[in-house]
């Protein structure tokens, strides 16, 4: 399945908040966009929720008009938030009802993600008893009893323990093999990096990068190495001009990408290397770079 | 459509489990009980007449100031026609009586200046005293009847012919206002308590979903237009439901305690209400019910706390007092066919109550009703919807509740 926005626009007030967006998600894929706060990025997935229409542009689903009534979608909302003084499973068996399941399939299907995120035990329990991890689960459950065929996970891991994050990356990974459309928005960048092979990086409601995750880090000039070794500060005594230290090891900046290979073994061959190799800029530089200065 | 029966199952489901509604609901059943009870109650507890009878009050009479007044006479007249007092005749001068009033040694006391003057001592003058009343005309009976007797006829033939009676016959041919007087106090006071109980529970669902952060998840996930009428709608039948529990157990209490109620006019007049009196009561109740509790759900939509729920519905809340206090002072005022109340009667946020007082307390045609209906249902339905479009757009926005205004803007935009 392809999920495609073209063209959208979308003003509140006299704020112009998307300025011509357009993207498109596939099946089995994930697709993570980012952006500052105040970016569009809510303002984006709730128009493909139908919470709202766009002022102009569509939003297709394999090349024609979506039917919001034909296709299922999960959100998992930024803003946490459920019933704190109603049960567990009175909740889960509510929202998936909503979404147009039976009352015999909510209860039953709840009752398989209870156990799968080993949450069994609070079925019968009060939302406002349970700890904030918790909730954050019962959460995800709402975005995924139904089934849905599109995924809107809003900064899925904030507030997730170690535990519980791993827990949830592989429910995440998990509907991403089966098939599903997987949107993703997050500031945490290593997620991002984890989960999602294409990236859109959104800035002041418009666009400004978008692509495959790998190919934007190969567009990058691969003119840095990375080195972690013992002898570090004879190498940057040894080349000055080229070398900074950084967290990460020390840097050594080439005069032309091409001569890394030179410079590579002749490193090797004089001082003790622990690892050396090419820098690519992580999620976070490229999304520093593109969002720091245009909003 | 589905949608909105889940709605308004979850919905119905926790106003049944409001410890709140179910406090409020049983609290109103066992006071219509006590209401109901209380004659049985009190003849149960040994508060018969005759042992009060010891313990009336006294009331003194006397005219130690006026010759020719047969203090016999005077003393069996007023004891005839304060039944509820131990009447004394005394000759006692007016100082010394006052002084007996005073030390709560008499209740009241009347002095004759002359056979038709008098001066009447209380201590504290009650608002309801009817007392001077009475002894007006009482005395007026007594210089009557003394003037025939010095004319030549006995004390009876006097008596009979100052109190012959006079017997008539009322046939309403409209509205009997005095049947009808008591369902319309009932209707309207009830339709403002349950606009105000339930339009407030209606607002304060929608703003908690919105405070929880619950709306983010529900927006996505149904219709605005299945939220709005699914809640509504559940709080109408919790409403209705209410009302028939607490009318219902009083009409139940009424027929058990029906002995000691068929003497009072006023009771049974409310138990003995004609049915379509009591349909055009249902219909007007539902339908102003509705009107008022979609917008306090548009306007607990804006609300970002709980908290800015009461001033956010002020206005509202003055509509509806507006409403109430113009059909009560019609009613109480006898005005019912006023131009104010028959105006009101078609403006969709007045007329429930005040078309149903006319109906109930005048005789209006049947067209006038059909349209007030007509025009109350179309609203209803414009109101709804204009409520689910506000709905929309309220619950997105959080900060300080936005002017009306800025909601129609966006309204409109959406």
């Amino acid at each position: 399945m392809r999920l495609e926005i073209r063209d959208i626009t979308k003003t509140f007030g006299e704020k112009q908040v998307l300025k011509g967006i357009s993207m498109c998600a596939e099946s089995g894929a994930a697709l993570g966009i980012l952006g500052r706060n105040g970016a569009g990025k809510t303002t984006t997935l709730r128009i493909l929720m139908d919470v709202f229409p766009a002022d102009s542009g569509e939003v297709l689903l394999e090349g024609g008009k979506i039917d919001y009534s034909q296709v299922r979608i999960g959100y998992l909302p930024e803003e946490r938030g459920l019933y704190p003084k109603k049960t567990v499973i009175e909740q889960l068996v509510y929202f998936a009802r909503l979404k147009g399941m039976t009352r015999q399939k909510a209860v039953q299907e709840a009752d398989r993600w209870l156990d799968r995120l080993d949450m069994g035990a609070y079925r019968g329990k009060r939302l406002d008893t349970l700890s904030k991890g918790n909730q954050q689960k019962i959460q995800l459950i709402t975005a995924v009893i139904h089934d849905p065929q599109i995924i809107m996970l809003d900064e899925p891991f904030s507030g997730l323990d170690p535990v519980n994050a791993a827990l949830l990356k592989d429910v995440v990974k998990e509907e991403v093999e089966r098939g599903k459309i997987v949107l993703f928005s997050s500031h945490q960048m290593g997620y991002i990096e984890e989960f999602c092979d294409q990236i859109a990086v959104l800035n002041g409601g418009e666009i400004v990068l978008q692509g495959r995750l790998e190919a934007i880090k190969k567009a990058y000039p691969r003119d840095r190495l990375l080195i972690r070794s013992s002898e570090e500060s004879d190498i940057a005594a040894a080349f000055p001009s080229a070398c900074e230290q950084a967290e990460r090891g020390l840097l050594f900046h080439l005069p032309v990408p091409s001569c890394k290979q030179e410079v590579m073994e002749r490193l090797t061959g004089r001082f003790d290397i622990d690892e050396i190799r090419v820098l690519e800029p992580s999620l976070n530089d490229i999304f520093v770079e593109y969002t720091k200065e245009r909003i | 459509m589905k949608q909105f029966i889940t709605i308004l199952g979850f919905e119905l489901k926790s106003y049944f489990k409001n410890k709140i509604f179910i406090g409020v609901t049983i609290l109103l059943v066992i006071v219509s009980a006590g209401v109901m009870f209380f004659p049985a109650l009190s003849e149960m507890l040994g508060g018969g007449t005759e042992e009060n009878a010891a313990e009336a009050p006294v009331m003194l009479v006397g005219a130690p100031a006026v010759s020719g007044i047969d203090q016999e006479m005077l003393g069996q007249y007023f004891s005839a026609a304060f039944s509820g007092y131990q009447v004394r005749v005394t000759d006692e001068p007016a100082e010394a009586v006052r002084d007996q009033v005073t030390s709560g040694g008499a209740e009241c006391a009347f002095i004759l200046n002359s056979p038709t003057d008098y001066t009447y001592y209380v201590n504290n003058l009650s608002m309801y005293d009817t007392n001077t009343a009475t002894a007006d005309e009482l005395l007026k009976q007594l210089y009557l009847t003394g003037a025939l007797m010095e004319n030549g006829m006995d004390q009876n033939a006097a008596g009979a012919l100052l109190s012959v009676p006079v017997t008539h016959q009322v046939t309403a041919l409209g509205t009997d206002q005095n049947n009808t007087f008591f369902y319309t106090y009932i209707m309207t006071i009830a339709l403002y308590m349950v606009i105000l109980f339930y339009g407030q529970m209606v607002a304060t669902s929608v703003a908690t979903e919105k405070g929880s952060r619950a709306m983010e998840l529900l927006i996505t996930s149904a219709k605005p237009a299945s939220m709005m009428f699914g809640k509504v709608i559940a709080a109408c039948l919790a409403g209705l439901f209410q009302m028939t529990a607490v009318f219902g157990s009083a009409i139940l209490f009424y027929f058990v305690n029906g002995e000691y109620w068929k003497d009072n006019a006023m009771v049974a007049s409310i138990f003995d209400m004609p049915v379509d009196l009591l349909i055009y009561m249902l219909v007007f109740f539902v339908l102003g019910f509705l009107i008022y509790a979609f917008l306090y759900g548009a306007i607990g939509s804006t609300a970002s706390k709980v908290e800015d729920i009461n001033t956010s519905t002020m206005p509202l809340t003055l509509l509806s007092l507006l409403a109430f206090m113009v059909a009560v002072f019609c009613v109480s005022g006898g005005t019912t066919d006023s131009l104010l109340l028959r105006v009101c009667s078609y403006i969709p946020f007045t007329s429930p109550m005040a078309m149903f007082t006319r109906i109930a307390m005048s005789s209006v045609p049947v067209y006038e009703i059909v349209i007030s209906i007509a025009i109350l249902v179309c609203s209803v339905f414009g109101i709804g919807l204009l409520s689910a479009k506000i709905y929309r757009v309220g619950v997105l926005l959080y900060g300080t509740p936005p002017k009306p205004g800025a909601v129609f803007r966006a309204v409109k935009n959406a």
